[in-house]
C-alpha cells in the first residue's frame, strides 16, 4: 500500500536524500479534464446489411484463426451464410471503409469461407431445447420464411412451414441457377434449419390446399410466398408459343427437368434474372442475346454478373425495346424500337425514350421474357392490403389481419436475398414481441443497427450483451497509421471454356491462407481488437489489461486524460468526453 | 492483427508528474519495460529530476540515481565502476538525460565518457528545449521554432546541431535514433544496446504538449510524423561506421509535421520551405553516410 510519510523530526529522516516509497498515493486522475472510455461503435458494414450480420465480428473471429467462433457469429442473425456469401450483392462492401483507403474487404467471399468451412466440420446447429406451447406457420420456404422459422426455433416455438412445391428453399431453389449457389449448400443450410426443429410440409399451396382458416391452432403466421409471376410486357404476341418466361425456364432448369430450346435465344430483360436465363441458355449449347431498353450503366444486374456473362459469350444490345412479338420463317421476329435515354425517372436512371420510325427486327427461336417479377395475389387470404404490386405490412411486418405477418418479396421491391432475411428475421422477433404481449415496434427501433433499417436479433435474445453506440463509424474517425495498402483478394473463377460447359459452380471458395490475409484488411470500424495501441501508448500506464474480459479498462484513478488513446486507437473503439463537474 | 511483444512488466510506478500526454513518459515507460528492474539510472537535472515525485518519494521501481546537470556521464561512469568492484556484471547502467543535459551542458562529460568506452547506455530524451525550466532553447531546438529566448519576431536562427554525427565521430559501437510512435523499434533498439559493451547512446525524440503547444493527445502522431517527414528519421550507427536506416514508407512534407504545433506557427510559406530544404539535406547527408 502506498503511504504518504510525517515526519516529526530531522531524526526520523534518513541519513541520505533517498526514497522511501512510492507515488501511487498521488491520484493524478484528479487532473483529468477530459474522460476517455471504451465504447464500441457500429460499423459501415453491419450498418449496411439488410439480413443484419454482425461483419466485424466475424470477421474479427477469422483473423483469430477462431472460424467456429466466426460461424456461430454469423449464426446469431443469419441462417443462410453460405448463400448469402455466393449470391448476396453485398452492399456491405460499398460501404466497407476501407474502400477509402485502398479497396473494401472481400467480405461475402469470407462470409462463404466460414460458411464453407464450418460445412467441412459436418458443423450442425443444435435443438433449440424445450418448447414454447405456441405454434407458428410460415407459408413459403424462400429465405424470408426460413430465415422466420430459424429465428422462431431458436425462440423455442413450435415452428411448422408450408411449401407450394415438392422441394424448400424457394427462390433460391428456383430461381438461382446452381452455377451461382450449388444446390447442396442450400440443402445444408436448409437441413440445419430443419435440424432446429423446424418442421416442414411441401407441396402444401396456399388458397389450393391451405386457407387461413385452417391454421387455427395456429396462434401467428407468416406469410412470405414471394414473388414469383413474371411481369408481361404487354405487347401483342407475348402470349404465343415460343415465348417462355425467365422464371419458368430457371425453375425448370433448377428441378432437372427437361428443357427444349432452339439454337437462338432472345433474352428480354436487363436485371439478374435476364442475366441468369442468358447464362443458363449458354450452358445449355446456345446462343443468348439480352436486349435491354436502357443502356448498360442502367441495367439492375450485378456488374460482376454482367462481366460474366458477357465473357461465357452472352450478347447484349442496348437501347432496344419490343414492340412486338411475330412470327417468320418459323422463327419468333422480334420488332424492336431503337431507344434513347431521356431525363432521369423516379429510380434515379434515365428513362428510355423511343425513337420514331427506327423498328428494327430480330429473329430467334424463342423469346424468353425476363422484366420484372411480381406477386400472386390470387390466392393470398382476404383482409390483406395491397399497394402498387405489395402488400403492405406495419414496420414490424404485421398485416391488418390480426397474427398474420408478411414478408419478403412478397411485401417489398427490394427483392434481394438479404432482404429477404433481414425481413423474415424482423417478422420473427414481432412475432414472438406480440405472443408476448410487448410492443413490437419499439423492441425493432431497439434493436436497430445504426439508425436502421438492419436489425439485429443479437441483442433481443441476449440482452446487455456486446452492446454497442449506434454511431456509424467514418472513414475520418480512423487511424490510418496504423494499416498499410493491402490488395483485395478474390475468390478464383474456373475458365470460360469450363464454365460454360455445365452448371457447377463458378467460383471457388477462399483458402483459409487467403482468408486470413483478408480478414487482416479488415479496419475492425469501431470495435477493440485488443491492438493494444491503448496500452502501450498512455504515458501514465492508466490502462488496465483484463485478462478474463475483451476489452481494456481505464484506470481513472491515474488517467489525466491526454487522450491518446482516443488518438491512437486505430478503429474509433474509444471516445472522449469532457469531465463533468 | 498486430499482437505487440511489449513487456508487460511496468518498471515507472503511477502517481508520477509528468503532464498529460507527456512523449518522455511514454519514453520512460517503454525504455524501463525494455531495459528490466536490473537497472540504475542516472539523471541529469531534467524534468526528470521532478517527474517521478518529490522526496520521500519515488515512481521509479528501479535504483535512481539524482546527479549534477553536467554530471550525466561522468556519474553513471562511477556507478559503473562501483559495480564492478563488486562483481556485479549483470545490473545495466544507463543515463536519462535531457536534450539540454546532452547537446549543452552534459556534453562534456558525455564526451570523455564515450572517447574512454565507458560501459554504459546513454539515452538522450530530446524534447528539443530546455522544458523543465520555462521553455528555453537548447542546441537541440529547431530551426526557427519558438521558445521562450528564440520569440517570435527572432525564432531560432540556428539548426539543430547533429548529436549523432558528434556520437558517431566518438566511434562508439552503438548508437540510434528512436522514437514513441515506433515502440517495437525504440524497444529492439534498446535492447540491442544493452546486449553491447561499451558506450552506447539513444537518441530518443519525446514531443512535449506544452512546449511544443500542442494538443496532449497528438504526441503519439507528431512523433510518428517527424519520422514520415525525414526531421528525425529512424537510423543506428554501429561503430561510428555502419548506418543502418528504417526507411518509413509513407513520406510526407514537413509542412504535415510543423503544422500541427504552434512553436512553428508564425511561420511563412518560406520559412516551411528553408525548413523543407534543410530536412532534404539532413536526409542526403544519411544518405550517403549509409551507403558509403
Amino acid at each position: 500500500m502506498s503511504k504518504q510519510f510525517q515526519f516529526k523530526g530531522a531524526s526520523e529522516m534518513p541519513m541520505i536524500s533517498v526514497s522511501l516509497g512510492d507515488m501511487d498515493w498521488n491520484k493524478t486522475g484528479t487532473w483529468r479534464t477530459q474522460r476517455p472510455f471504451y465504447e464500441d461503435k457500429t460499423p459501415p458494414c453491419s450498418a449496411a446489411c439488410p439480413a443484419g450480420n454482425d461483419i466485424v465480428a466475424f470477421i474479427q473471429k477469422i483473423a483469430q484463426e477462431d472460424f467456429e467462433g466466426a460461424w456461430n457469429i454469423i449464426k446469431e442473425e443469419n441462417p443462410f451464410p453460405g448463400v448469402c456469401g455466393r449470391v448476396c450483392f453485398h452492399p456491405c462492401e460499398s460501404k466497407c471503409n476501407r474502400g477509402s483507403f485502398d479497396e473494401p474487404v472481400v467480405i461475402h467471399a469470407l462470409e462463404r469461407f466460414v460458411a464453407d468451412f464450418a460445412s467441412r466440420l459436418n458443423k450442425k446447429t443444435g435443438k433449440a431445447g424445450e418448447k414454447r406451447k405456441e405454434k407458428v406457420a410460415i407459408i413459403g420456404s424462400g429465405p424470408a420464411g426460413m430465415s422466420c422459422a430459424f429465428h422462431l426455433a431458436r425462440l423455442h416455438y413450435d415452428v411448422t412451414v408450408f411449401e407450394s412445391f415438392s422441394l424448400a428453399g424457394g427462390m433460391l431453389r428456383m430461381g438461382i441457377p446452381s452455377y451461382r449457389l450449388p444446390k447442396n449448400i442450400l440443402d445444408r443450410e436448409l437441413s440445419n434449419i430443419e435440424a432446429l426443429g423446424v418442421e416442414i410440409r411441401t407441396g402444401v399451396s396456399l388458397g389450393e390446399d391451405l386457407r387461413l382458416e385452417d391454421l387455427k391452432d395456429y396462434q401467428a403466421v407468416f406469410i412470405s410466398t414471394g414473388a414469383h409471376r413474371s411481369r408481361g410486357l404487354h405487347i401483342p404476341g407475348e402470349k404465343e408459343k415460343g415465348v417462355l418466361s425467365g422464371l419458368d425456364l430457371l425453375k425448370k432448369i433448377n428441378l432437372s427437368k427437361r428443357v427444349k430450346l432452339g439454337d437462338k435465344i432472345g433474352v428480354i430483360g436487363g436485371g439478374n434474372t435476364a442475366i441468369d436465363v442468358a447464362r443458363s441458355v449458354i450452358r445449355l449449347g446456345k446462343k443468348a442475346t439480352i436486349l435491354y431498353r436502357r443502356s448498360r450503366e442502367e441495367m439492375p444486374a450485378f456488374e460482376d454478373e454482367i462481366v460474366e456473362a458477357l465473357e461465357e459469350g452472352v450478347k447484349i444490345r442496348y437501347l432496344v425495346n419490343p414492340i412486338r412479338l411475330g412470327q417468320k420463317d418459323g422463327l419468333k421476329r422480334l420488332e424492336c424500337l431503337r431507344m434513347e435515354l431521356g431525363e432521369k425517372d423516379e429510380s434515379g436512371r434515365r428513362r428510355p425514350v423511343p425513337i420514331p420510325n427506327s423498328n428494327l427486327f430480330i429473329d430467334a427461336d424463342h423469346v424468353i421474357i425476363a422484366a420484372g417479377e411480381e406477386i400472386e395475389a390470387s390466392f393470398l387470404p382476404e383482409g390483406l392490403e395491397k399497394k402498387e404490386g405489395i402488400v403492405l405490412t406495419q414496420r414490424d411486418g404485421s398485416t391488418g389481419i390480426k397474427g398474420v405477418f408478411a414478408g419478403g418479396d412478397l411485401t417489398s421491391n427490394q427483392r434481394t436475398v438479404a432482404h429477404a432475411i433481414g425481413s423474415g428475421k424482423k417478422a420473427a422477433m414481432a412475432i414472438d414481441a406480440f405472443l408476448k404481449g410487448k410492443d413490437a415496434e419499439g423492441m425493432i427501433i431497439q434493436h436497430l443497427i445504426g439508425e436502421g433499417p438492419s436489425l439485429s436479433i443479437f441483442g433481443y435474445l441476449r440482452p446487455g450483451e456486446r452492446l454497442r453506440n449506434p454511431h456509424v463509424v467514418t472513414f475520418e474517425e480512423l487511424n490510418m497509421d496504423y494499416f498499410e495498402p493491402a490488395k483485395r483478394q478474390q475468390e478464383s473463377k474456373s475458365a470460360v471454356k469450363e464454365r460454360i460447359k455445365g452448371f457447377k459452380e463458378v467460383s471457388s471458395t477462399l483458402s483459409e491462407g487467403v482468408a486470413l490475409d483478408e480478414a487482416e484488411r479488415c479496419f475492425s470500424c469501431g470495435t477493440c481488437n485488443e491492438c493494444e495501441n491503448c496500452y502501450v501508448f498512455c504515458p501514465d500506464g492508466s490502462i488496465l489489461k483484463r485478462e478474463e474480459l475483451f476489452s481494456h479498462q481505464v484506470d481513472y484513478d491515474y488517467c489525466k486524460g491526454c487522450g491518446i488513446c482516443f488518438t491512437e486507437c486505430p478503429r474509433g473503439a474509444i471516445s472522449l468526453k469532457e469531465e463533468a463537474k | 492483427m498486430r499482437k505487440t511483444e511489449i513487456p508487460s512488466i511496468e518498471i515507472l510506478g503511477h502517481g508520477h508528474l509528468a503532464c498529460a500526454g507527456c512523449g518522455a513518459a511514454v519514453a520512460m515507460r517503454l525504455t524501463l519495460k525494455a531495459l528490466g528492474e536490473k537497472t540504475v539510472m542516472v539523471f541529469p537535472a531534467s524534468c526528470w529530476s521532478i517527474v517521478p515525485g518529490f522526496w520521500p518519494y519515488s515512481s521509479y521501481r528501479i535504483t535512481a540515481v539524482h546527479a549534477g546537470f553536467v554530471t550525466g556521464a561522468a556519474t553513471a561512469s562511477g556507478v559503473r565502476a562501483a559495480l564492478d568492484v563488486r562483481g556485479d556484471d549483470e545490473t545495466l547502467v544507463a543515463v536519462w538525460a535531457g536534450d539540454g543535459g546532452t547537446f549543452d551542458i552534459g556534453l562534456q562529460a558525455l564526451s570523455g565518457a564515450a572517447e574512454r568506452n565507458e560501459n554504459l547506455l546513454y539515452i538522450c530524451n530530446d524534447n528539443e528545449g530546455y522544458m523543465n525550466t520555462g521553455t528555453q532553447r537548447s542546441s537541440a531546438t529547431p530551426l526557427l521554432a519558438w521558445t521562450t529566448t528564440t520569440p517570435v519576431m527572432q525564432p531560432k536562427e540556428n539548426p539543430k546541431k547533429d548529436i549523432m554525427a558528434i556520437m558517431a565521430d566518438h566511434q562508439i559501437p552503438y548508437a540510434a535514433t528512436a522514437t514513441i510512435a515506433y515502440p517495437e523499434d525504440l524497444i529492439r533498439k534498446l535492447q540491442k544496446a544493452k546486449g553491447i559493451r561499451g558506450t552506447r547512446f539513444i537518441h530518443l525524440f519525446s514531443p512535449c504538449p506544452p512546449g511544443w503547444k500542442m494538443a496532449s493527445e497528438m504526441s503519439i502522431k507528431i512523433s510518428r510524423l517527424a519520422v514520415r517527414s525525414r526531421i528525425f528519421p529512424l537510423y543506428e550507427i554501429e561503430n561510428g561506421r555502419n548506418y543502418t536506416i528504417q526507411e518509413e514508407s509513407r513520406i510526407v512534407p514537413v509542412k504535415e509535421y510543423l503544422k500541427l504545433q504552434g512553436r512553428f506557427n508564425h511561420l511563412t510559406e518560406k520559412d516551411i520551405e528553408t525548413t523543407q530544404r534543410n530536412v532534404d539535406d539532413t536526409w542526403g547527408r544519411l544518405l550517403r553516410k549509409a551507403r558509403c
